[in-house]
């Protein structure tokens, strides 16, 4: 009598144990009538607040809707278990070039859903559609469109300029001019060498794809661009391509010596040091680093100041990479139609209002004239004529086992800079690359 | 360390086994109904933890050598039996040859390097009769306390290139054409992570020894000091010998650490950097299996890990196979 108690406290214990990992399953999403929306986003230097109030907003308008958010610095981790569980959350706001490449994986994958219905819907309470309301040239390219279609997967949600940032300051000093060609530029290098200041630096070779994408723009245009972004046969073997290396190579001469020691997770902030302590003129870097930063000391008379690449040619076109947060719905996701009524509503003026209070700045038109401070003079960049946004990134291809094209374009400059690749080979390696991603996307 | 503490507790199985004997000696009418019904107790005693075992250890392991024959983003139900590619596409990759190779270098030296230094410094520690020997002891093992992550931001402080801990030591001895770019010399950038592997277990080990030498009888030192050996001779013909076991031990110790701990610095320190230098092999499975959506992929680097981690570990225990000697 007593053993079979005792046997069955031992197999309630062991059940106890296996039901306890499913015991979190159980809720539903549409409880009571009320729709349940959960959304998942990614807590960057904006902050957390401005989405809490958003939905506060937005479920005041809709009591029907309750929203869950969900929301963390590192919030791929946080959902992916669930959606390899199958559990997907209806609204993403995550944008690519993330390390954990979560929005570039469901990319690949073709598990977004299709948005174009939300630019064509109005914003509710509003009389604009939401397409009407964006900036031009914001949707259309592969960062939106990322399978260079015309239907829209990813929603552009916040926008910020990256380009050279410099120490205004600095310039005003010693009387000198920003660059406006190369020829400038490494005149600029020889100048500043003799008074023993670096030309260029950067954090981390993950920063210099904003300087990359401006390049391969200005050197060959926007077809040529599109052409290295979605893999085009040979692309890397034409001559726009080898002056794009070219360029940065001798570019690469002008950096300051500790970038490669610093170009790491640990201490990349050091390199950005070196710009503050005017060690170095130019890094390339956006919006975020004057929050970044915010706390570390700097030079007398220190000025954030951002400006595009020199131009190619002189008075050649100029084009400024503009990094573009997204918000997507998963494809498997339970509520798409209130999911992308939500995402409707994040692009009214109330929305628009609560977003830029953190300095998340949305593409929506005439909102950079409420700006102030740093943010003013950062989205200045796309006042002058001759400078344009330029938005995506690599096409999506099916996953290449070992291929990482990111890695071989701007890793390899931490070789390059300390001799241990040469640029013949840094060519044939993105060709290799590129290549075999062609073929995986074709 | 979980497999730590079940290892170094091997000496005493043997007489642990012997209380157990004693109660079933002393109840000769125990039979074999009986018998069987204490099975059963144990059996589902042991259940929970089988359950578990099972769940959390064997599944995901079968799920590793499951996945290597599949080309997977993780994500998408698209998954598609490939066989053997995976593995065929590893032989082609320099990034994945590399990052195996720095993986047995590291397992290399970090093991001749901790293991020398550990057994001198425990040697020292227990024969000589070294004054204040419990505070350096204390100091030595500090680092295997400390988490991964302090350690990286230790090292990123001592290794700096301008200011650093080793390059302002080196300026000050007048040594400035020693100084170097630790972090950033695709060549020394390696070695940099072997010397934090190395401060970092070198306290473990040590204690590790230093308790196997502590239980080798006195008198065998006292009768070989009279017959006249030296420190030296007392090592390699008493010490030595006599803690073969623990030696062994700590080797299979060597392999996880090489493979397990390096990733975590590296993740920390480099990030695989600069330009994949310092890549080690679970950092580069991670970095397929999960940035560069190649899960299927990852997981046959991480199948040939566990080959590899297996098979190093049973040449070693095979290599060092000794009749162990009884004091």
């Amino acid at each position: 009598m007593r053993r079979s108690l005792v046997l069955a406290g031992a197999a309630v214990t062991a059940l106890g144990l296996l039901t306890g990992c499913s015991a979190a399953d159980g809720d539903g999403s549409a409880s009571g009538g009320k729709t349940t929306l959960s959304v998942a986003a990614l807590e960057g230097g904006y902050g957390r607040d401005m989405y809490a109030e958003v939905i506060q907003a937005y479920e005041a308008a809709n009591p029907d809707v309750d929203v869950q958010l969900q929301i963390s610095k590192s919030i791929e981790d946080e959902i992916t278990p669930n959606m390899k569980a199958g559990r997907f959350p209806d609204v993403v706001v995550l944008g690519q070039g993330r390390k954990a490449a979560l929005t570039e994986t469901l990319v690949k994958d073709k598990a977004l859903e299709d948005l174009t219905p939300v630019l064509k819907a109005k914003v509710p309470g509003e009389d604009k559609t939401v397409g009407d309301k964006l900036i031009n040239g914001i949707v259309g390219n592969l960062n939106t469109n990322p399978y260079g279609t015309d239907q829209t997967y990813l929603m552009p949600m916040y926008y910020a300029p990256t380009g050279l940032v410099y120490n205004k300051g600095l310039f005003a000093q010693k009387g000198w001019k920003v660059p406006a060609t190369w020829d400038e530029m490494f005149a600029l290098g020889e100048t500043a060498k003799k008074e023993k200041i670096a030309l260029f630096t950067y954090p981390t070779a993950g920063y210099l794809d904003s300087f990359f994408f401006a390049l391969l723009a200005d050197v060959g245009g926007e077809q040529f661009y599109t052409d290295v972004m979605t893999y085009k046969q040979g692309v890397w073997q034409t001559p726009q391509a080898r002056q794009v290396l070219d360029l940065t190579t001798r570019l690469l001469k002008y950096a300051a010596p500790t970038t490669v020691g610093y170009a790491n997770e640990q201490d990349f902030t050091k390199n950005q040091q070196a710009v503050l302590d005017n060690k170095a003129l130019f890094m390339p870097n956006g919006t975020w680093v004057v929050g970044e930063m915010a706390d570390a000391p700097r030079a007398d008379g220190f000025q954030w100041g951002l400006t595009p690449l020199p131009a190619v040619t002189p008075g050649g076109k100029r084009y400024i990479t503009t990094s573009v947060e997204s918000v997507w719905i998963p494809a498997a996701a339970k509520n798409k139609d209130a999911a992308k009524e939500f995402i409707a509503y994040l692009y009214s003026d109330a929305a628009a209002k609560i977003f830029a209070k953190s300095d998340a700045i949305q593409p929506i038109q005439g909102i950079t004239s409420s700006l102030s401070g740093e943010n003013a003079e950062f989205y200045k960049v796309y006042e002058d004529p001759s400078v344009a946004a330029l938005v995506g990134g690599f096409a999506g291809t099916a996953p290449v086992a070992g291929v990482d094209i990111k890695a071989t374009l701007f890793d390899t400059a931490n070789s390059i800079i300390s001799g241990d690749k040469t640029e013949d080979q840094w060519q044939a390696a993105l060709n290799d690359a590129s290549e075999k991603l062609r073929q995986a996307g074709g | 360390m979980p497999v730590g503490g079940t290892a170094v507790s091997t000496p005493s199985g043997s007489a642990g086994r012997a209380p157990v004997a004693a109660p079933s000696g002393g109840r000769p009418r125990a039979g074999g109904g009986r018998r069987r019904g204490d099975g059963v107790f144990v059996l589902a005693c042991l259940l929970p933890a089988l359950v578990l075992f099972a769940v959390f250890m064997v599944v995901p392991t079968v799920n590793v050598f499951r996945m290597s024959f599949y080309t997977w983003s993780g994500f998408s139900p698209d998954m598609r039996f490939t066989g053997l590619d995976n593995f065929a596409r590893l032989l082609d990759d320099e990034q994945f040859v590399r990052a195996f190779q720095n993986t047995v270098a590291l397992l290399v030296v970090v093991t001749v390097v901790t293991m020398g230094l550990g057994l001198f410094l425990a040697a020292i520690m227990t024969r000589q009769r070294l004054r204040g020997r419990t505070l350096y002891r204390f100091i030595l093992y500090v680092p295997s306390v400390l988490s991964v992550v302090v350690i990286a931001a230790i090292f990123s402080a001592v290794l700096d290139q301008e200011n650093g801990l080793l390059n302002g030591a080196l300026r000050l001895l007048s040594l400035d054409a020693l100084r170097q770019v630790w972090l950033g010399d695709q060549q020394l950038v390696l070695w940099s992570v072997a010397i934090a592997m190395v401060w970092q277990s070198l306290g473990y080990y040590m204690v590790l020894y230093m308790s196997g030498m502590a239980s080798i009888p006195e008198e065998l030192y006292e009768a070989s000091a009279l017959d006249g050996a030296s420190a030296g001779r007392q090592f390699f013909a008493i010490t030595l010998p006599l803690i073969w076991q623990n030696l062994r031990t700590t080797l299979t110790f060597f392999v996880m650490s090489a493979v397990n701990l390096s990733f975590v610095l590296v993740r920390a320190l480099t990030g695989g950097g600069p330009d994949g230098s310092s890549e080690v092999l679970l950092s580069y499975m991670y970095k397929q299996a999960y940035t560069n959506s190649s899960y299927g992929y990852g997981m046959a680097i991480g199948v040939v890990i566990f080959a590899f981690s297996f098979l190093v570990t049973l040449l070693v225990s095979r290599a060092t196979r000794r009749e162990p000697l009884q004091f």
